[in-house]
């Protein structure tokens, strides 16, 4: 009993030095109030998947009202600038080359004939250097010319379409990425937070010979390492309600699910990134090197764990390498919590990886994490 | 400016850079990580997708429809007995998608006078708004394709067959099969060649005030020309080194070539390299320590990466923002990596790119000098 009040009286004495330390760290704290501002800003109004303002081009050489119309009811679409008309064909894949056309639309000359007969074909060139817009774009125009009334209105009575689809996008009816990057902006600035604060923390204090010191004290490797966790516990869920609260105040966006759910389930994954830092600052010998460390890790993490691109898509292999890492699991609880408003029975599985992840970790880092004199 | 001199201060450089273990490893290791994650991170296609399935109507036009549509291998179908379970799952995250087939299906059109097509319900996770928006894009040309047959087969033969307004009949240039890869790989040279350099310099000229080198240089009778061409031109040899590495790779692992002019690719790009090496130059000017240069650096590279263009297209933000991500030089590499890479222009289509380009070198090269020589 005594043995175990020793322990954490000296786990809170290095905690209470820490917090001190972070308190008088000018440059952490602004890193900290801004890190969040400039990522809402970031990923709230600038980043977009959603095509938008699409240049295109059109070749039209049936020059009839029905030709005219269908241009138009693309143009509706929101999604497109106006067109730049062509006169050629060679000159439209001139331009497309040039990158000044997203889509180029070619209307064969025999358009408004073959209406009146059969169904009329156009031809579409997409530009496939940027996919994921080319393959949206010639989406929505496929869908635009099919639903197009070529025959006036006598044939709209029938029904145009042979299976009446209704599709319904459900937590995100607009289909807004806003949402999708927002529900995991915690995360993002947590993974930030946790590595770089802990690593550059501790590789500082090599530096400095401090660390050295704290070694001569009566307090044990584990000791140090926990006591060194907490503040950084206590600093991640400040960062979290900030970030709740500016994605919330300023774009409207709330979690859907309780915020008790969102706490407990941050716990976890915040002590596993935790260990993460101190585990890469075994490896650093410099803090530059041990910032040149973290910030390696940090970027692939963002891709990697789906909190900017979805998992689902990544081949085999990658997506399992995505599993190590901890932000795919938290991202993963915090969508179902933040989107969808699952409750905690419903991020069970997520959360036993993450604590089963910080276990593998903190022990990596505390084997490593030798008294070292050398 | 003294060539003698050029050379032995070159010649340093390239000794202290291949001495370091680490930055060597750097050098190697970053660009082909980076290269492996990003190459394959954006997709269009879709394959395994979690479809969630409510067969309401149980006939076989219901069971053909969810043959077919399960046939590709794209959706991975779970089968729900009632409203509720496919709900929580969808909740749970279990499933992106859902189709839900009413019991009216199949059966309701064959009605004499019964003019209404059959209904199917389509429910997609929006919280994975790519994901969706993918999905939505296949089963609407599913659904539309196939339930065209199926419904003109088996329920309502004697129906006319209702047909499209307009036919579209598309082709993707320059990349046919939509493939991400090309898109992802030609942006990650942008990526690497801004990140990595401004980083690398910027410590290597921090440590080396910290360390009095650099004030020894400054003593010697070398120019503050001559100083940063001695820093950034090995420096800007041994990253055309590491792009010529990355295109091989990019080769041979991702199978994606430039289309263009692979020469002209490398010496743009060894251009933009020196671009980068004097911005960091400038950052380590205003930098006490190497972490506080590297932490600048990367305050200064996140929005230069989000805004670039080299994940999310420039041209899906909001205006003000566009005109913002055109002060980034790495805008217009990544702009000009593209058109090399995967729309094979020339120089002559990238005039004003490269134009542009020189600018902002002649403008960083002029400030990196001023910097060197304010401290001496």
């Amino acid at each position: 009993m005594n043995a175990l009040r020793q322990f954490w009286s000296n786990v809170f004495a290095v905690a209470y030095k820490e917090a001190v330390m972070v308190r008088h760290d000018q440059a952490l704290l602004a890193t900290l109030t801004a890190q969040p501002i400039i990522m809402l800003l970031l990923f709230g109004a600038a980043i977009s998947n959603k095509p938008a303002n699409v240049p295109w081009l059109v070749l039209d050489r049936s020059q009839t009202t029905l030709s005219r119309q269908l241009v138009e009811e693309i143009e509706h679409t929101g999604y497109f600038l106006a067109p730049r008309y062509v006169e050629s064909y060679d000159q439209g894949q001139a331009l497309m080359k040039k990158g000044e056309g997203l889509a180029f639309l070619v209307i064969p000359s025999e358009f408004r004939r073959e209406a009146e007969r059969s169904v009329p074909q156009v031809q579409l060139l997409l530009d496939g250097s940027d996919p994921l817009s080319a393959s949206r774009v010639g989406a929505y125009i496929t869908q635009v010319a099919g639903a197009l009334d070529v025959k006036g209105t006598a044939a709209r009575l029938l029904p145009n379409e042979p299976v009446d689809v209704r599709h319904r996008f459900w937590f995100n009816p607009t289909l807004a990425d806003r949402t999708f990057f927002l529900a995991g902006l915690a995360g993002m600035l947590l993974t930030n937070l946790c590595l770089s604060a802990t690593s550059l923390g501790i590789v500082g204090e090599r530096e400095n010979g401090t660390y050295e010191q704290m070694l001569s004290l009566p307090t044990t490797p584990i000791q140090l390492l926990l006591g060194k966790l907490v503040p950084y516990v206590g600093l991640s869920y400040f960062l979290l309600a900030l970030s709740t609260l500016l994605s919330g105040v300023v774009f409207g966006y709330w979690p859907r699910g309780s915020f008790i759910t969102l706490i407990i389930i941050t716990l976890p994954f915040v002590l596993a990134s935790l260990s993460i830092g101190v585990l890469v600052s075994t490896l650093a010998s410099t803090s530059a090197q041990a910032v040149f460390i973290t910030v390696f890790f940090i970027l692939p993490s963002f891709v990697l764990s789906g909190s900017m691109f979805p998992y689902q898509l990544m081949p085999d292999g990658v997506r399992q390498v995505g599993g190590l890492l901890p932000l795919r699991w938290y991202q993963i609880a915090l969508r179902r919590v933040g989107e969808r408003g699952a409750g905690l029975s419903e991020v069970l599985g997520p959360m036993a990886i993450l604590t089963l992840l910080f276990a593998v970790f903190i022990g990596l880092a505390a084997s490593r994490m030798k008294p070292r004199l050398e | 400016m003294n060539w003698r001199r050029l050379r032995t201060l070159m010649l340093r450089e390239v000794r202290a850079t291949f001495r370091s273990v680490f930055t060597v490893t750097v050098l190697i290791a970053v660009p082909i990580a980076a290269l492996m994650v990003f190459g394959f991170v954006l997709s269009t296609e879709i394959t395994g997708l979690t479809l969630g399935l409510l067969d309401g109507s149980q006939t076989p036009a219901s069971r053909e429809l969810i043959a077919e549509l399960t046939a590709k291998g794209t959706f991975k179908p779970y089968h729900y007995a009632t409203r509720e379970e496919l709900e929580r799952g969808l909740v749970g995250g279990e499933i992106s998608a859902a189709i839900i087939i009413p019991p009216a299906f199949g059966r309701g059109a064959r009605g004499p006078g019964n003019a209404e097509s059959p209904q199917l319900q389509v429910l997609y996770d929006g919280g994975e708004a790519v994901l969706a928006g993918n999905a939505e894009g296949f089963l609407r040309s599913m659904v539309g394709l196939n339930g065209a047959t199926i419904i003109t087969q088996a329920i309502k033969p004697s129906m006319p067959v209702s047909t499209p307004g307009v036919h579209v009949v598309t082709r993707a240039l320059f990349n046919p099969k939509l493939a991400g890869a090309p898109f992802m790989v030609s942006g990650t040279f942008g990526f690497v060649l801004s990140f990595l350099t401004v980083l690398l310099t910027a410590v290597s000229i921090v440590n080396e005030r910290l360390t009095g080198t650099f004030e020894q240089l400054q003593v010697t009778p070398a120019t503050g020309v001559e100083i940063l061409l001695g820093k950034i031109l090995p420096l800007g040899a041994i990253f055309t080194f590491d792009v010529i590495l990355m295109v091989l790779l990019a080769g041979f692992v991702l199978h994606v070539w430039p289309q263009g002019s692979a020469l002209f690719f490398v010496v743009v790009s060894a251009f933009y390299v020196l671009v980068s090496l004097a911005m960091g130059v400038i950052i380590s000017a205003s930098s006490a320590t190497a972490a506080e240069a590297v932490q600048k650096s990367v305050m200064l590279s996140i929005p230069l990466v989000q805004l670039s263009g080299f994940a999310f297209p420039t041209r899906n933000m909001p205006m003000a923002v566009q005109w913002f991500s055109e002060i980034f030089p790495a805008t217009h590499y990544i702009r000009l990596a593209r058109a090399i890479y995967i729309r094979a222009e020339g120089p002559s289509d990238l005039m004003f790119e490269l134009f542009l380009l020189g600018i902002f070198g002649a403008l960083l090269v002029r400030a990196a000098l001023r910097s060197i020589e304010a401290r001496a």
